[in-house]
């Protein structure tokens, strides 16, 4: 008895001392400042841009830095740093003028100098810009000088025309060719922190907790409207908080206590449980990215046309779609997505699901009914969602795949290194169609990843990547499209949809066909 | 003691040789290349090479494990492949937000356990003892992550008592670092209790079998100072094995915790680090983990002389 005695006294103190912690804690919170806090489902890798990076450090990075171009909301290049540009008849010369009034994190204001400095660093090896190899031997071209004549004029010479430039320059995962401060680097060359021209500064960037942005009072905006990753970038808050959190129902939770404003890039099953809510927005758009099945075309098992051709006609890509993405994406067989404005008559076939045909290619090739290897991965849900889908339909058509599951680094170990039968594989939004068929089209001996590896097929890529002529571009996908649905040296399956929830009362919020978050032009009533 | 303390130490120094040489080749056996999972998808085989030359990837094995090793003996783990960061310091760092949750949540779990234990077997067979053992087989049953979801939704969501995402050091705010540590301890402290309270029934239970239970009885001593006195002190020594076992495999990270209250722990920053493929930081973590592991049970086996004293005289 004394000893329950004892166990309750300590129970009544136990509940006092917490409630009075509580009170306490709760008596030193401080009011909100003007604080946005938005979601990041991992940490970001560093603050480097387009070096050390994933899409979650691209999407924070843009904040902050800005290049002498940006895309646009249509996946066209528009003016940033430089207020405009002219190219030379040849097509090789580009001349930038920068704007006058720009101003760095530090309070210097830009110049032709940092420009030269910033675009020399790039190119460095030592640097590993994401971008380096496009300017190599295989890229689009060679740079073969960087001037300035003037403090506000910046010159890039190329040793051929590449239409590509801008869109290159522009790209999220080439950081946007930020242009950077000197004294972002320390005498060594070793990194330190990003002094950029964005309408951000980095505050504070705590590991696995936060990365935190704050106003850049001195900005410079562009006039009109914000459009994609250029036009009128107003930092309307003054603090902009990314908050890590790894797990979706903590953060959905969050989000709905008000702790969180914005989930950018939901999978669509992480809408359960909130979908309705009147006090949040729910956002969908559509956007460049692409998930497939990529097909080792050397494998003995699918070397042949006709095997490759049987596993494409199994699939239901508007069913697989249906389910996958709860009716936020766009089943899709060509390489060049929905959203893109070069997706036509051409690009949007789809194949009809031919079972009994399926049947009758795998017999002429040669299947004999072994189990061919189907790799996917966890990290994105809706990777492993899709191999578990293509597993039944196949199965329809006597086609025996066995799911092999891999963490992250290993999956994108064995694509990189082209280890693998059948790999289910997603790609992030590219913004030109050319960087689209990219991802697939290339030379096997130098780069194993690459899936499409015929003469005719290169010819053609390298074409799109000389041609600026819109309509002599379309041309060129539409065969390269025709060619991919004939060859199957992969399966497009669908384009997601950049899926946001943010509360009601967050203004400004709106996404646009690339995945990153973009919080300027956003603030909170 | 010291003798006996100095020796223990050395006995460990086999053993953390032991786990450097198997943490450094288990990481490598693992499929997925750093240099890959830090290029992304679109990395060329020049790229690769150069980020692996960068990383010294590309030595043989031996030279990087003895350069490694070296190094970590004179207390250097390297810097993070992915961060840059010193490893030793973000161990610590993330390791004093571990050891805050695991070492209250653990006191809590034993004064719970060593209570619960005690009365349900001197109540054995009573509806008290099948109100203990039914609570604590519950909570061996449910899963961490559950509790820790079910406790966030409840407290954190519906009531708003408590904040479930973020963290606050101390030395920003002790005020709100309590709050924010709160519902993470608690769900441990509910977790570990229920194998903690099973294992001081059972050796009460034994316990209070013993003869000389039955002769302090026997003296007319309160059951009270018989429970305290006579069967605590012997039930508790089997008990504080397990929690030193506990604790230490708990400071070795509590991942899945971490995870759902957004914790920047021990746990977390090693499973992030396995998933980049950072080698540096998942060795470093380890042998730390290893180290503390030793350190715990060493630290256990001291206090036993307090609840056993025969410990001392063998």
């Amino acid at each position: 008895m004394a000893v329950a005695h004892t166990l309750k006294t300590l129970a009544v103190c136990g509940v006092l001392l917490l409630g009075c912690a509580i009170a306490w804690a709760r008596a030193g919170e401080v009011p909100r400042a003007p604080l946005l806090r938005a979601r990041l489902n991992s940490d970001i890798v560093s603050t480097n841009p387009g070096t050390r990076r994933d899409e979650n450090t691209d999407g924070v990075l843009l904040h902050i830095v800005e290049g002498l171009v940006a895309s646009r909301e249509d996946g066209s290049v528009g003016p940033m740093l430089a207020s405009r540009w002219s190219i030379s008849a040849d097509g090789r010369v580009y001349t930038f003028a920068l704007r006058p009034e720009v101003m760095f994190h530090n309070g210097a204001p830009l110049t032709s100098a940092e420009v030269v400095w910033s675009l020399k660093r790039y190119l460095k090896p030592e640097t590993r810009w994401r971008c380096l190899e496009v300017f190599g031997p295989t890229g689009i071209a060679r740079v073969e000088s960087i001037s300035a004549p003037d403090p506000h004029t910046v010159v890039v010479t190329l040793d051929r025309a590449a239409p590509m430039f801008l869109t290159t320059l522009a790209r999220a995962d080439c950081g946007g060719t930020g242009i950077t401060h000197p004294a972002s680097v320390a005498a060594d060359g070793s990194w330190i922190t990003p002094i950029g021209t964005g309408p951000f500064q980095l505050g504070e960037w705590r590991h696995n907790q936060f990365v935190q942005l704050k106003r850049f009072p001195l900005y410079a905006a562009l006039p009109g409207p914000r459009d994609g990753n250029t036009g009128g970038k107003h930092a309307l808050v003054d603090e902009l908080r990314f908050l890590i959190i790894p797990d979706s129902s903590a953060a959905r939770a969050a989000l709905v206590r008000g702790s969180l404003d914005i989930i950018d890039n939901l999978a669509p099953s992480e809408l359960m449980g909130i979908r309705g809510r009147t006090d949040l927005q729910f956002q969908s758009v559509p956007i460049l990215d692409c998930y497939t099945v990529l097909i080792q075309t050397q494998d003995p098992a699918l070397q042949d046309v006709r095997v490759r051709t049987a596993i494409a006609l199994t699939i239901d890509a508007v069913g697989l779609t249906k389910a996958i993405t709860r009716g936020n994406g766009s089943a899709n067989n060509s390489p060049i997505p929905v959203a893109s404005p070069f997706h036509h008559s051409v690009e949007a076939q789809l194949r009809q699901v031919n079972v009994a045909k399926a049947r009758e290619l795998l017999k002429a090739g040669g299947y004999d009914g072994h189990a061919i290897k189907l790799v996917t991965s966890r990290r994105d849900p809706q990777m492993f969602d899709a191999a578990v889908v293509i597993q039944a339909m196949a199965a329809e058509a006597g086609l025996q795949l066995q799911i092999d599951t891999v963490d992250w680094p290993a999956h994108l170990s064995r694509y990189i290194a082209g280890t693998y039968q059948l790999m289910v594989q997603s790609f992030s939004a590219r913004l030109d169609p050319a960087l689209s068929f990219g991802v697939f089209i290339g030379d096997k001996r130098e780069e194993p990843r690459k899936v499409w590896d015929t003469p005719r097929s290169r010819e053609l890529f390298d074409q799109t990547l000389q041609t600026a002529d819109p309509a002599s571009r379309q041309a060129v996908f539409d065969t390269l499209t025709r060619d991919f649905l004939e060859e199957v040296p992969a399966v497009v399956l669908y384009n997601s949809s950049h899926l946001s929830v943010v509360r009601s009362a967050v203004i400004g919020h709106q996404n646009w066909v690339s995945a990153q978050p973009r919080l300027w032009g956003v603030s909170l009533r | 003691m010291l003798g006996y303390i100095c020796k223990r130490l050395l006995l460990t120094l086999p053993t953390l040789l032991l786990v450097a040489v198997a943490v450094f080749l288990i990481i490598r056996l693992i499929p997925g290349d750093p240099a890959v999972v830090l290029l992304g998808e679109g990395a060329d085989a020049a790229s690769i090479a150069g980020v692996r030359a960068d990383l010294g990837l590309d030595r043989p094995l031996p030279v990087q494990f003895f350069s490694w090793f070296g190094h970590a003996l004179r207390g250097d783990l390297g810097r993070s492949i992915v961060s840059g960061e010193p490893v030793g310091a973000s161990i610590l760092q993330h390791f004093g937000i571990t050891a805050a949750v695991v070492l209250v949540a653990v006191t809590f779990a034993t004064l719970i356990a060593a209570a619960a234990g005690l009365i349900a077997a001197w109540r054995r067979n009573t509806a008290i003892d099948l109100a203990v053992v039914g609570a604590a087989t519950v909570v061996l049953a449910v899963p961490s992550f559950w509790l820790g979801l079910v406790l966030l939704l409840l407290f954190g969501l519906k009531l708003g008592w408590l904040p479930f995402v973020g963290y606050v050091p101390f030395s920003e705010s002790a005020g709100q670092a309590v709050l924010f540590l709160v519902l993470p301890v608690v769900t441990l402290t509910i977790t570990e209790s229920g194998v903690l309270t099973r294992m001081m029934r059972a050796s009460s239970i034994d316990v209070l079998q013993l003869d000389y239970v039955t002769h302090a009885r026997a003296k007319g001593l309160s059951e009270r100072a018989v429970l305290v006195r006579h069967v605590f002190p012997n039930a508790f020594a089997p008990t504080l094995t397990l929690v030193g076992l506990t604790l230490g495999h708990l400071l070795g990270g509590i991942a899945v915790i971490e995870t759902v209250f957004t914790l920047p722990g021990l746990g977390r920053l090693m499973v992030d680090s396995v998933l980049a493929r950072d080698y540096p930081v998942v060795q470093g973590c380890l042998l730390f983990t290893a180290v503390v592991y030793v350190v715990v049970n060493l630290l256990v086996d001291l206090c036993y002389p307090i609840f056993d004293p025969r410990v001392t005289a063998r």
